[in-house]
Order: C-alpha cells, then sequence, then structure tokens
C-alpha cells in the first residue's frame, strides 16, 4: 500500500475508538478468602470474607483503549486469554455498552462470535429468520437468502432440528452464514475460522476477502497467529486490557511471538 | 500485568522498526469527536430519542413475530404430548383449584356459576402471571442474544408478551368451549372477551417493560417477582369475588381496580351473565393499560444503551 492510499484511507475512517473502558459485573464469582477458608477455625473464616453473602465481581476488562480503524482495513487482535480482546470486540460492535470513553462506527456492525448464542431451543431453519431479521433484513430478504446461507454452513437436513442437538462445529458454521448473510459495513470475527473442518475455513477466508472487497472493514479475534498473518494487515495487542501494540500484522505478531518465548522461558 | 509489559518493551526494542510507530494513538476525546463527526459515522452505546426509538423498534416488528411465534411454538415441544400440554395444564389447574377452593374452602360466595367465574379467573390470571414473570426476565434471561446482535432492546419485553399470549392462546380457546358448558347463555357480549384480552396485553406489556429494566438493573429483584405474582394471585379475585368478602369500602375499591383484578373483571362482564358490562372497569382498564404501556416504554427507553452490560 502505497504512501497516497494510506492517506486516502486515513480521511475516511469507520471505526474510532476514544479512552474506552469497559467494566463488567460478574455473578456467581467467587471470593478470595473462601479459597484459604478451609484452615482457619470457623469465626475467623467468616471474618476472612470482606463481603460474605454477595459473590459479585467487577472485572475491569478493557481500560482506555483508543484506535482509528479505515474503511478496507483487516484488523487482527492478538493477545493471551483474558487480555480483553472479546470485550473490546463486543463494544466495537455496540453490544456491550462503554463504562468510559466513546465509539463510533459507520454504518452497522455485525458481530460473529462462537460463543454468540442464538436460540437453541429452536431449529436452525427459525434461527436463520430470526437471526437475519435481528441483523437488518426484511422477512422477504431472509427467504431469498434461505438456500444459500443454509447451503454455505453445509448442514443440510439438520435444519430442521434444534440447534441443541447440533454438533459445536455445525453450530458455529451455521452462526457464520448467517452473520455474513447480510453484508455488514462492519465484520466482526470472534474465533470463528478456528472451529471447521478445512475446507469449511478455506470457504469461510474466501467469504471475508470477499466482504473486504465490498470495501467493509474486518476485525479478527483469534489465537491462531497463523489465521492473523493470512488474513489481515493490521494487528490491535492487548495486554490485561490496555492496548499495548498497533502497527502492522508482521511486526507486532513478531513481537508477540517474543514476548511469548520470553514469558515462557 | 508487569510480565506482559516488560516483555513486550524489550521485543520492540528487538525489532527492526522504531518503537514509536507501533505505540497506540493518543487521541483526545474532542479529537476522536471531531474525527468521527467528520467520517459521519454513528456514536454506539447511546439511547436515540424516544420518538427514533419507537420508529426502530416498530422496524423490527417481524423480528418481534418470529421470535415470539417461535418461541411460543417451542415451550411444549420438549414433551411427548407436546402442545397438547397448553390446554392440559390449564385443565389441570381448574381441578386442582376447584377441589381446594370450590369444594374444601367454599369460596364461592357471590357467585352464581363458580365453575365459570374460577376457569375465567385462572385462565386470565395465568396469563397476566407468566407474562410477568417472563418479562422480568426479557432481558437477563437472553443476554446471548443481547451480547450477539443489535436491536432496540424494547423488542424483547415485546416479544416475551407476545410469546405468553400466544403460548395461552389454546387456553382461551379452551375457556370459550367450558364457558357455555358450565350453562352460562350465549350472548353478544363474548366479543368483548378479544377486546379484554388486548387491553390485559397493554398492562402486561407496561409491567414487563417496568420489570425488565428492574430486573437488568438490580438483579436479585428477579427473586421477588414471583413471590408478588404469588400474593397477586390470593388478592387479585382470581377465586372469590371481591365484593362479597372485601365489602364495598375504599379497601374492595383497591382490590378491585389494580390492574391485575381489572382484567380478571372485564373479562367476566364479558363472558358471564351475572357481571353486566360496566363503564368503569373497562374504563379503568383502557387506563391502565394505556398508561402503563406508555410510561414503561418511556422508563425502559431510559435504560437503553445499558442493557448487556451485565
Amino acid at each position: 500500500m502505497g504512501a497516497t492510499d494510506v492517506a486516502a484511507d486515513r480521511a475516511t475512517p469507520s471505526v474510532v475508538c476514544s479512552g474506552l473502558d469497559i467494566v463488567y459485573t460478574v455473578f456467581g464469582a467467587k471470593q478470595k478468602g473462601t479459597d484459604t477458608g478451609g484452615e482457619l477455625p470457623l469465626v475467623e473464616r467468616l471474618l476472612a470474607r470482606r463481603n460474605p453473602v454477595s459473590s459479585v465481581r467487577k472485572v475491569h476488562a478493557v481500560k482506555d483503549v483508543s484506535f482509528v480503524v479505515n474503511h478496507g482495513e483487516a484488523v487482527g487482535i492478538i493477545g493471551r486469554n483474558g487480555s480483553g480482546k472479546s470485550t473490546l470486540l463486543r463494544a466495537i460492535a455496540g453490544l456491550m455498552p462503554p463504562t468510559n470513553g466513546r465509539v463510533w462506527a459507520a454504518g452497522r456492525p455485525s458481530l460473529l462470535g462462537v460463543n454468540a448464542v442464538l436460540l437453541t431451543g429452536l431449529t436452525g431453519a427459525k434461527n436463520v429468520m430470526i437471526g437475519g431479521l435481528a441483523l437488518g433484513l426484511t422477512p422477504a430478504q431472509v427467504r431469498e437468502r434461505y438456500a444459500a446461507i443454509v447451503d454455505f454452513s453445509g448442514i443440510g437436513d439438520f435444519v430442521d432440528l434444534p440447534m441443541s442437538a447440533y454438533s459445536s462445529g455445525m453450530g458455529a458454521r451455521l452462526r457464520f452464514a448467517i452473520s455474513t448473510a447480510a453484508a455488514p459495513d462492519i465484520l466482526m470475527i470472534d474465533e470463528a475460522l478456528a472451529t471447521g473442518d478445512a475446507e469449511f475455513q478455506a470457504r469461510s477466508r474466501d467469504r471475508i476477502a470477499e466482504i473486504r472487497r465490498e470495501a467493509s472493514t474486518v476485525f479478527l479475534v483469534s489465537h491462531s497467529n497463523a489465521a492473523i498473518r493470512d488474513s489481515c494487515d493490521r494487528v490491535l495487542w492487548m495486554e490485561q486490557g490496555r492496548l499495548v501494540m498497533d502497527g502492522p500484522t508482521d511486526e507486532v505478531v513478531r513481537a508477540y511471538e517474543q514476548s511469548h518465548r520470553k514469558a515462557t522461558a | 500485568m508487569t510480565i506482559g509489559t516488560s516483555g513486550s518493551s524489550t521485543a520492540v526494542e528487538g525489532a527492526a522498526a522504531p518503537e514509536s510507530s507501533f505505540e497506540p494513538i493518543r487521541l483526545t476525546p474532542d479529537e476522536a469527536a471531531a474525527l468521527a463527526r467528520g467520517a459521519g459515522l454513528e456514536e454506539l452505546g447511546v439511547r436515540p430519542g424516544l420518538t427514533g426509538y419507537v420508529r426502530e423498534v416498530w422496524g423490527y416488528r417481524h423480528l418481534v413475530w418470529h421470535l415470539s411465534s417461535a418461541q411460543a411454538w417451542a415451550t411444549n415441544q420438549n414433551n411427548y404430548l407436546g402442545q397438547l400440554w397448553a390446554v392440559l395444564n390449564p385443565l389441570l389447574l381448574v381441578g386442582s383449584y376447584y377441589l381446594i377452593f370450590g369444594l374444601l374452602l367454599k369460596t364461592r360466595g357471590g357467585t352464581s356459576n363458580y365453575i365459570a367465574f374460577l376457569t375465567i379467573g385462572i385462565f386470565v390470571f395465568g396469563y397476566s402471571a407468566s407474562a410477568i414473570i417472563a418479562g422480568s426476565r426479557a432481558v437477563v434471561g437472553q443476554v446471548g442474544l443481547v451480547r450477539a446482535l443489535r436491536f432496540p432492546r424494547a423488542v424483547l419485553p415485546i416479544s416475551v408478551t407476545l410469546t405468553q399470549f400466544l403460548v395461552n392462546v389454546p387456553a382461551f380457546a379452551v375457556l370459550m368451549v367450558m364457558i357455555p358448558l358450565t350453562g352460562e347463555p350465549f350472548s353478544p357480549h363474548w366479543l368483548l372477551f378479544p377486546v379484554a384480552l388486548v387491553l390485559q396485553s397493554l398492562i402486561n406489556l407496561g409491567l414487563a417493560f417496568f420489570l425488565a429494566r428492574l430486573v437488568n438493573a438490580a438483579r436479585d429483584s428477579a427473586n421477588l417477582v414471583p413471590v408478588g405474582v404469588r400474593l397477586a394471585r390470593y388478592v387479585s379475585g382470581v377465586f372469590f369475588s371481591i365484593p362479597h368478602y372485601a365489602g364495598h369500602g375504599l379497601l374492595s375499591a383497591l382490590l378491585l381496580y389494580q390492574p391485575l383484578a381489572v382484567s380478571m373483571t372485564t373479562a367476566r362482564e364479558a363472558l358471564m351473565d351475572q357481571y353486566p358490562l360496566t363503564w368503569g372497569s373497562w374504563v379503568a382498564a383502557a387506563l391502565w393499560g394505556v398508561v402503563l404501556c406508555a410510561s414503561g416504554l418511556v422508563f425502559f427507553w431510559r435504560g437503553e444503551g445499558r442493557y448487556g452490560s451485565n
């Protein structure tokens, strides 16, 4: 990409994220005091718990993250487990409200995650309709694309069974097919490429490339550095909720791998 | 934390390119806002104006319908008898209530057709009870959907209320078969029964709006909702006539004109010969429906942008 291209891209951001903080509440979390409590006598054990009734904890998952992404960019987000990648993705998809800071986006962001639950009690066919409508399609548009969606997912006759009967790979494939049916302005993919067989992975890579050609923006969260190198030209590296590096794929992934080696050595 | 950052800084020093070019950018809030405005971007996680919100919800009416009908159908799919349970459950409930209140406790005072009185009470109140309990969990019960897809969240309480209405349609059909069997004479007033159900649905939807936001903000309150519904079941005149037992004073009026009791009164006035139509109960039902629904929508809308944060 030449310098002029970069300058032209700079003029048309598709996502602006400024000072983003996300704090969310977890219910049913285990209190620290209870871990060591077994060794203490009863009274001390009760006193050791700062908050004996509640098991609620605040998680500060994303801390002061700022970046600007332009139209046509494919951005990878890397980092260790629990570094806030998925939460960041949810926030820029407009699914988790920011605690502090602001996020702007062009058009309709669509998040595709293997964890994104559709309605497991309903059949695949009903989920195609509901997912399509929630993505902003009309019922007629969903019916028109229905065959293509089911075809792409490759789940065949299973489409008439409840999704609770699907294997995890089948569910992920159907979700991918639904999420990409609406040709979103911004596509966000959370680990989706890690599931499915090799043939489906190849097909989904093609589909992502197709969406990118339509001048949209793609975000990809993955633990597979190969997948990131394949599909992304820019990488954000998250560490403990903070954005530590933001740059071209090769350099950032190399730095990330080196830090990894140092940490394990 | 320390391990990660120290590792990264040494890694950057080892890389060929200068560190500064890969540092995350620093944007002041004003710079970011100006940049976003210049590119015509839309801010996420902020709540639209009320009329814009209502228009947005209307745009998702197809989603409401498909979500509700699919979930209503799925409600009874996990049994061998399937949809038959939608009819069997209320009948069994009527049988057990008749045994307890009609035969053992004898709360039939002031009613000429106790079976019709009791059946209407159970079926109509049952709809409100299930709509309120499901409505209170409309957002927290579907966090997966909320975190996966972006749509105005008012779709959820509306769809839950509609789901409960659809789930109860077989019960209402059973009711229409049972009423003449209990000896009620045919009457054109029966045509008002659907109107009573519409007014009741508005009341239920309004309560669902309020409770869905409250439970999302303070999750523990979800445990109080079934308690409240149980209490309401015993004071709303499901199986006894309020004026007969509470007299005609202020207490009786309060008990009679609270939204859940009013829904049963209008249904009984539509279906039972003993209760002639009165303006008071129908106007009260309509007022409750409109006021609760409108204020509930505003209340729910004011929380938009916070749903799904915990």
